[in-house]
């Protein structure tokens, strides 16, 4: 077991990832987590690059730990612990740790950009006279609106509340701010708004090996919709959210926890039925690939098949 | 944008005469046919990089560049311009990457600068540079630029004549490759096409046509043409076709969901292939691709891979023209001219889920595999800032 004195004395991860995401809204899990891993590498003093590859990782661990498995904190912690064993060959430990602390850096810094790329490759898709529906609220699919209208394009957009959370009313507001004309719809009344609507966008959680997409629960139940009426889903994803896992069901997922909806007896004589909702409910699902018409990351628009290409090429060097 | 006047310092009087010459023909619709267009096109390219004046790879692009944006001025449509300007873009990348084309020794920290500084240049479009280079995007252009260090180094002693009848003849390669792509595609014929098969084709397409009677030469087999209205070029189709082994018959556009449940196979040709898969074909290929897949027959589509356009189809009809409503309401009837909007589109889509298999070259490949066969033919397929005009 590695001194766990040289970092967890004076630098708390999990905090300081925690402190990122509070302070600044506009930032994402991932970006979080590199950056809180750049911090703590600054302020360790590994002597062997063994000792040092062994900080980064428990430092991982007790993220993935300390958020339930998060499936975009756990693709940034994988990209950022790629980079690292593709440092580590040739160097010492302190050059090692020099380029990490710059490839993390600049990819904080480049994350924003990340975005407009894809934004960038979107914007085509969004036309005059178009009815759009989103799901929640993502920071993605925002910028790609925001281009649209400066770009002068009209169009109306629907968005689904998305209980519990209710993210879809911030969608809601920023858009109403930016004068595009919106109505947030019940999650239960998508099946009943689809037809009015021209094409559906969703943002991701993480893009896995198969293509498909794991996002905000509800996102699958609108991808069977809207595949149903005949209607393109796009996703909008930065490429630093592919990650390497293949489900092979809704319940193949590394947040899955066993007593999500599990009927277990609630021991009491009266129920709080919202607050048992809110806590047993999933609050992720996976959409299969064949759902999804195409990808827009910051590589590209790409079809679904295009991701684990992309994958392969980072992953096995 | 650069206007095309800084630009035609660099180019000849004789070059500038043809470029404007091509321009003429394609405002005034002079050139049918995807073939005819795909080897002009290729040919003036040629031309521009044997007459102009350049001494670096980059400035080739960028001269290269406008005149596409010229031509694709004069007939914006026309993704054939789209596909031929790409893919010599990429062969103009791969002879001369990013370094100057003087014999000068490179060091790999000057083509560290060179690359970054070629890329600040490069204003028109975004690249994969622009990415982290930590991260999916970063590891592609970091493999790109370890590559084109040690091509340079490779290259540090060619000079620019060396680079510039290098790119000549890959373009010249590309230009038989073009021609000579209906017999390369011919050749896989016998693998698709069986004895007493009943084959269903629509309209006229010379890959098509040599498919069949390459197929032809050792089986026997019957062929149904579909008219294709309003240009009825079904009835060319089905003379060309004529052989002893080809038993064809040609139907109009109204029976073929009728017809489909005999037929086995149809074989298409298409205008253009999407990066999606998708293809943009002759109007009417919708109809028999729909019909097709309702009654479970396999649908082959036969396109060289001058065809494959590095563009995703933002909908349905960007691509797409009209033709002149005369064919399908004569103009003679007066009461009808006045009241009734006759629509004729050139061109339908047939999303990448109506495709079966795309055969081409190198033999036959799924839909979804198409991205992966541009990464191989364009660079950075995605780079589409400068050439779609957003109408």
């Amino acid at each position: 077991m590695t001194n766990p004195g040289a970092d967890s004395g004076n630098f708390d991860i999990v905090e300081h990832y925690n402190g990122l995401l509070k302070e600044n809204s506009s930032i994402s899990s991932p970006v979080a987590a590199v950056d809180s891993l750049v911090k703590m590498i600054e302020k360790q003093h590994a002597t062997t690059m063994l000792e040092f590859m062994m900080i980064v990782r428990t430092a991982c661990d007790k993220l993935k730990k300390a958020t339930n498995n998060s499936i975009s904190l756990s693709a940034g912690c994988d990209v950022f612990l790629q980079q690292m064993a593709r440092l580590s060959h040739a160097q010492s430990v302190d050059e090692c740790r020099k380029a990490l602390i710059k490839a993390g850096t600049d990819f904080v810094q480049g994350a924003g950009r990340c975005r407009d790329n894809v934004a960038e490759f979107g914007s085509p898709f969004v036309r005059d006279d178009q009815t759009i529906l989103i799901h929640s609220y993502s920071r993605v699919i925002m910028g790609l609106l925001r281009r649209a209208v400066k770009q002068n394009k009209r169009f109306r957009v629907y968005i689904t509340e998305s209980r519990p959370d209710q993210s879809g009313l911030r969608a809601a507001e920023e858009l109403y701010q930016l004068g595009v004309p919106c109505e947030v719809i019940l999650d239960a009344a998508v099946g009943y708004i689809m037809e009015k609507v021209d094409m559906v966008l969703v943002g991701a959680e993480g893009v896995v090996e198969s293509g498909g997409l794991i996002n905000k629960i509800g996102t699958y139940q609108l991808a069977v919709i809207a595949r149903a009426a005949k209607k393109p889903l796009y996703a909008l994803a930065e490429s630093f959210k592919f990650v390497r896992l293949y489900p092979l069901s809704q319940y193949d997922l590394p947040t899955y926890r066993s007593d999500l909806l599990s009927f277990k007896d609630k021991a009491a004589a009266k129920v709080d039925w919202q607050a048992e909702l809110a806590r047993s409910n999933p609050m992720l699902d996976y959409t299969p690939p064949e759902f999804i018409t195409l990808m827009f990351t910051d590589l590209g628009v790409m079809t679904p098949s295009g991701v684990s290409d992309e994958l392969i090429k980072f992953y096995l060097d | 944008m650069e206007s095309p006047k800084q630009h035609s310092a660099a180019f000849s009087r004789e070059l500038t005469a043809n470029i404007e010459d091509f321009i003429a023909k394609l405002k005034r619709g002079e050139l049918q046919g995807s073939k005819t267009v795909a080897l002009k096109t290729a040919n003036l390219m040629r031309h521009v990089v044997a007459d102009s004046r350049w001494d670096h790879g980059e400035t080739l692009k960028q001269l290269l560049k406008t005149v596409g944006r010229r031509l694709l001025k004069a007939q914006a449509r026309e993704l054939l311009i789209i596909n031929i300007v790409c893919r010599v873009l990429h062969i103009v990348s791969e002879a001369a990457p990013q370094t100057n084309g003087r014999s000068t020794t490179i060091t790999a920290a000057a083509a560290t600068t060179m690359t970054a500084s070629a890329a600040a240049a490069d204003t028109a479009g975004l690249r994969g540079s622009e990415t982290p280079a930590m991260g999916l995007g970063g590891s592609v252009s970091s493999r790109n630029l370890a590559d084109q260090v040690s091509t340079s180094l490779l290259r540090a002693e060619a000079n620019l004549y060396h680079t510039k009848s290098d790119i000549i003849s890959e373009i010249n390669e590309y230009i038989t490759e073009v021609e000579c792509a209906e017999d390369e595609i011919a050749r896989n014929a016998l693998d698709h096409i069986h004895s007493s098969e009943i084959i269903l084709t629509c309209g006229r397409s010379r890959t098509v046509e040599k498919f069949l009677l390459t197929a032809a030469r050792k089986r026997k087999f019957h062929v149904i043409v579909t008219e294709c209205a309003p240009l009825y070029d079904g009835h060319e189709q089905a003379k060309a076709l004529a052989s002893p082994n080809i038993e064809v018959v040609v139907v109009p556009d109204s029976a073929v969901f009728a017809i489909m449940a005999r037929v086995n196979k149809v074989i298409l040709g298409t205008h253009a292939v999407m990066a999606n898969g998708g293809l943009i074909a002759a109007s009417g290929t919708h109809m028999v691709a729909a019909a097709a897949r309702h009654h479970s027959a396999q649908v082959v589509v036969c396109a060289g891979l001058y065809k494959h356009a590095p563009s995703f189809p933002f909908d349905d009809d960007r691509f797409n023209t009209l033709m002149a409503p005369d064919a399908v309401l004569p103009y003679g009837d007066a009461r009808l001219v006045d009241a009734v909007d006759v629509v004729s589109p050139r061109y339908d889509y047939v999303p990448p889920d109506l495709v079966d298999i795309l055969v081409d070259e190198n033999g036959g490949h799924l839909p979804s595999y198409i991205y992966r066969l541009q990464q191989d033919l364009y660079d950075n397929a995605n780079d589409l800032a400068w050439n779609i005009p957003d109408q």
